[in-house]
């Protein structure tokens, strides 16, 4: 009663076009005041801490406000140019490139959300300029994006880790093969699917031309060094390092290419200047720059866009913590897993409706919850009928991998969504096909278990 | 003219909040990278910031249509059946801002009453925390404000992004293989219709 | 029936989360059909800084925080947190349940909060990514501390780093070495991962890291009186037994850690740990007035036996 009371509320709300934030928020509200015995202060309570206590997600703000500055300062304009300069000649090159700057940036973050505005702000305009459709785009990216909780390091297996008492470096080994597989599917599929399609490729431009545009490039390219220098370097963790390069990001399009703010047609060095003359009046300029950015009109635009889609996401999330905390509350997957666990499957069928019942999960609750509520319930069953705990963390993760992709609460789709300027339906669309995809490689990761645990049992 | 003047500050309150949230963070890795320190409060300053951000930041995001819903549905409907469905719709929207207003002032209200202060700056909790309270009363003086155009007629529905119109954007693109404009141009020009209105 | 929302942060797994179920299956026998116990693990339903708050407003009935979420609340359990305060565990038993620690339980009051009990976790221990068997080697690395400003004074006065970070970010910090060490039990340091990402751990027992069982006053004194004290010898027997499993998983876990040789776990000679307890002592001073030099002086004494 309570279950059907939420979902269908859910549904009804959101298909009154509302903001799905508020969807979420109404249907958690109701089934509170209607069934539950908590207090209203405690829904306050909860959107509190849903929006002040998870660092983590800091990274979606400060990675979107980073892409921006790229993508409106013309820096992505120019490492697109140096990818097709480079990748332009194969059919779906740059296609397959962005999946790799996906799996690469995916190595380094631990989110997937944050993997996709990160990439994708860039290499969507960019697949689009060279003829791609915007969909084939958005979809690419979206499930490449969702490679950043399968390739270690990531969030989710930590979580899995810490509910199961599994090693977090086996973890993290486990996820590599898989990953890896994912992101070889991935970037076949692309190359038949350019193939069939027959997506441009352009001749190859020539060596000169491809190291120019690398150096033109080379303060763009150097965003992705720096972020995965100063995670690696041991400098920071990957949501500071969401931040250094939301700065880096600033700097390098109002200072260093100058396409907007307050240096704009300043060039660097006028023609018959002096080197030193040049030198005082940069240092001079760019001192002075810095306190004018923050008046200037096409830098707050730039940081005001950022800041819309990063508050959008991180209110729908909000709310959709809320809307666990409901089911939580409520007992409602508790109930479901305790059902599956009664009914004494054999372990073939268990890892079936294992995933049926994760899929179902991933459809409503963000990936940490779902595995902090579902780890401990089907861990042990799993332990009983031979099943690797290894394993069925990995099936977890890929399964949490898919929910990042399913409606309602889908954060890639959000993330594309708000880095596309596209509806939410359009997003799924595009990102359907992919979804397939998925699904197969999730019945590999399921029954074949030597992808999963290949790696760490040999290093043990 | 105020309220022209109160969208300006609204606006950059909260640029600052979240350039403020990313200048502490960096901040934070330069002290203590280059300079092996830090200050404890910055934890809890960047992540009250990031509340603030979002909870004052939401109100303005539905005037200027940042939030993204699913519209596929009340869009097969004649304008004046749509109008209805989003008059309920905002209505249910004012429900669930009602009970977090009446659930925050209560809530906010015992943590004044115990005096709870914050863990690493000299603040009353409730004080830090108030925006709670603030975030909503602004988002259900939104929605009235949205109900009240519904009414007079001005728009029929949430404004968001217009699905019919994208897809139709998306046939042409799929239909040219010339390369069009880059979203990237869209992202920093995109005011909704709604926007200049609310 | 009456409903107990017992809310926790840990897995189930631990002596935490088996107190609760083992509480939770006491009051089902002794109880049946009037009293109802639910319990929600891993921070399903509120983290531990929210759930004082949520018990507050009467939406958990019990929770058991680490000893240091209470500083907020009421400065004198700082205590807990002072660095060589404690012999050994015996010890901080022996205050806990002395009249100076169970007047701490009932001290929560004014702000609508009773405290049921204490419930162990063990003795802290360092960690770090080279080895630390001096005071001098903790001087300029960076260690991540709880919020508290006992814990963050400890490393200050041996020219450490305290840095606070939320528990998210702790592995990766720690990992990367963007981060030196951390100071945790040593069951936290094994279910937590750090001995995976941390070369050296040496066996400080420098201070305790214990959790208290609080519920709200109304709640408590609104119990019916035929129920109450059930309630409460439940609760005791499950702390008593949440203790005993506490301290066999503290020994067992140092033992999986040594074992699993990720990790190096130095042994501090007396002489050494002296100097880390004379280093560390200003701390007591620093904070004497807050706690109140007469219960500092009464945790001293539950050092020797009598
Ligand atoms: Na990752
Ligand atoms: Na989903």
């Amino acid at each position: 009663m309570t279950t059907a009371t939420l979902f269908l509320l859910l549904l009804l709300c959101m298909l009154t076009g509302m903001p799905i934030a508020l969807a979420l928020g109404i249907a958690s509200v109701s089934t509170i005041l209607l069934f539950s015995n908590d207090s209203l202060a405690s829904i306050a309570l909860k959107i509190f801490e849903s929006t002040s206590s998870h660092y983590t997600l800091l990274a979606i703000p400060f990675f979107i406000l980073s892409s921006v500055f790229l993508s409106t300062g013309g820096v992505a304009k120019r490492l697109i140019n140096f990818a097709v300069a480079g990748v332009g000649h194969v059919r779906g090159g740059l296609a397959m490139a962005s999946v790799v700057a996906c799996m690469l940036f995916a190595a380094v973050s631990g989110s997937s959300p944050a993997t996709v505005a990160a990439i994708g702000s860039i290499v969507i305009a960019g697949m689009v300029r060279s003829g791609y459709s915007q969909s084939f785009a958005a979809g690419v990216i979206a499930n490449a994006g969702t490679l950043g909780i399968l390739i270690p390091p990531s969030i989710v297996m930590l979580v899995y880790a810490a509910a199961t008492e599994v090693s977090a470096t086996r973890m993290f080994m486990a996820g590599l093969i898989p990953g890896l597989l994912m992101g070889g599917i991935l970037l076949v599929a692309i190359y038949l699917f350019a193939r069939k399609r027959r997506y441009p490729s352009q001749p190859f431009p020539g060596w000169r031309i491809l190291v120019k545009t690398g150096l033109i490039a080379a303060g763009g390219l150097f965003l992705i060094v720096l972020v995965l220098g100063v995670i690696y370097g041991g400098i920071a963790s990957p949501t500071e390092a969401a931040a250094v390069a939301a700065i880096y990001a600033f700097l390098i399009a109002v200072i260093g290419y100058r396409d907007m703010g307050p240096l704009r047609d300043t060039p660097w060095h006028y023609q018959g200047e002096s080197v030193v003359r040049a030198v005082c009046r940069n240092f001079w300029q760019i001192t002075w720059a810095i306190p004018r950015s923050f008046f200037d009109r096409e830098v707050n635009n730039v940081v005001m866009d950022a800041a819309k889609v990063s508050l959008m996401l991180l209110f729908i999330i909000a709310n959709a913590m809320l809307f666990a905390h409901v089911l939580t509350t409520e007992r409602i997957p508790h109930a479901i897993a305790e059902t599956i666990v009664s009914m004494g499957l054999p372990p073939w069928a268990f890892l079936l409706v294992v995933n049926l019942l994760l899929l179902a999960a991933g459809n409503f609750m963000e990936p940490s919850a779902i595995v902090l509520i579902m780890a401990p319930i089907l861990f042990p069953i799993a332990t009983q009928l031979g099943i690797d705990p290894i394993h069925l963390g990995i099936i977890m993760v890929v399964n949490m991998e898919i929910g990042m992709l399913t409606p309602p609460v889908g954060l890639n789709l959000f993330v594309t969504a708000g880095i596309t300027q596209q509806s939410i339906g359009w997003v799924i669309k595009a990102a359907l096909p992919w979804l397939g995809l998925l699904l197969i490689f999730l019945g590999l990761v399921t029954y074949i278990p030597a992808i999963s645990l290949f790696l760490p049992d040999l290093l043990n | 003219m105020i309220r022209h003047y109160l969208a300006i500050v609204e606006a950059a309150i909260i640029r600052l909040l979240l350039v403020g949230m990313t200048l502490l963070v960096f901040l934070e890795v330069i002290l203590r990278f280059v300079f092996n320190t830090g200050w404890l409060w910055m934890e809890e300053v960047t992540l009250y910031l990031g509340a603030w951000f979002v909870l004052f930041g939401v109100s303005y995001g539905l005037k200027v249509g940042a939030h993204i819903g699913v519209d596929a549905l009340v869009r097969l409907f004649p304008s004046g059946v749509r109008r209805w469905i989003s008059v309920f719709a905002v209505l249910g929207c004012l429900f669930y801002c009602g009970v977090l207003l009446y659930g925050s002032w209560i809530y906010l209200g015992k943590l004044k009453l115990i005096g709870l202060t914050m863990e690493d700056v000299p603040l009353p909790k409730w004080q830090g925390m108030s925006i709670l309270f603030g975030g909503f009363v602004l988002l259900a003086l939104r929605l009235m404000s949205l109900l009240w155009m519904l009414f007079s007629r001005q728009v029929d529905g949430f404004e968001l992004l217009d699905e019919a119109e994208e897809s139709l954007a998306l046939a042409q693109e799929e239909t040219k293989s010339t390369p069009k404009e880059s979203p990237e141009v869209r992202m920093s020009s995109d005011v909704s219709p709604i926007g200049s209105k609310l | 029936p009456i409903e107990i929302k017992f809310s926790h942060v840990v897995a189930e797994n631990t002596p935490k989360g088996k107190m609760a179920i083992r509480f939770k299956k006491l009051i089902e026998q002794r109880l049946p059909g009037k009293v109802k116990v639910s319990v929600f693990p891993n921070a399903q339903l509120f983290n531990d800084d929210k759930v004082l708050e949520a018990i507050i407003l009467g939406d958990v009935q019990l929770a058991a925080p680490s000893l240091s979420k209470l500083e907020t609340y009421t400065k004198k359990f700082q205590v807990f947190d002072l660095p060589f305060l404690f012999d050994d565990m015996q010890a901080v038993e022996r205050f806990q349940q002395s009249e100076e620690g169970q007047k701490l339980l009932t001290s929560l009051e004014s702000k609508g909060l009773t405290g049921l009990g204490y419930l162990h976790n063990g003795m802290k221990q360092l960690s770090a990514n080279e080895p630390l068997y001096d005071p001098a080697d903790a001087k300029g690395k960076k260690f991540r501390v709880m919020a508290s400003d006992v814990l963050a004074a400890q490393f200050q006065v041996v020219n450490a780093n305290p840095v606070k970070k939320p528990f998210s970010e702790v592995f990766t910090l720690l990992q990367t070495k963007a981060i030196d060490g951390q100071e945790n039990t040593w069951s936290n340091i094994y279910s937590k991962k750090f001995f995976e990402v941390q070369s050296h751990i040496t066996e400080t027992d420098h201070g305790v890291l214990d959790y208290i069982v609080v519920t709200s006053k109304e709640f408590w004194a609104g119990l019916p009186s035929d129920i109450r004290p059930v309630v409460e010898k439940s609760l005791q027997e499950a702390i008593t037994f949440g203790n005993q499993v506490a301290l066999q998983k503290d020994e067992q876990d140092k033992q999986a850690i040594i074992a699993s040789k990720k990790s190096t776990v130095i042994e501090l000679t007396s002489s050494q740990r002296q100097q880390w307890k004379q280093a560390m002592a200003p701390v007591w001073k620093e904070f004497q007035d807050e706690i109140g030099a007469d219960l500092i002086e009464a945790a001293q004494k539950a050092n020797q036996i009598n």
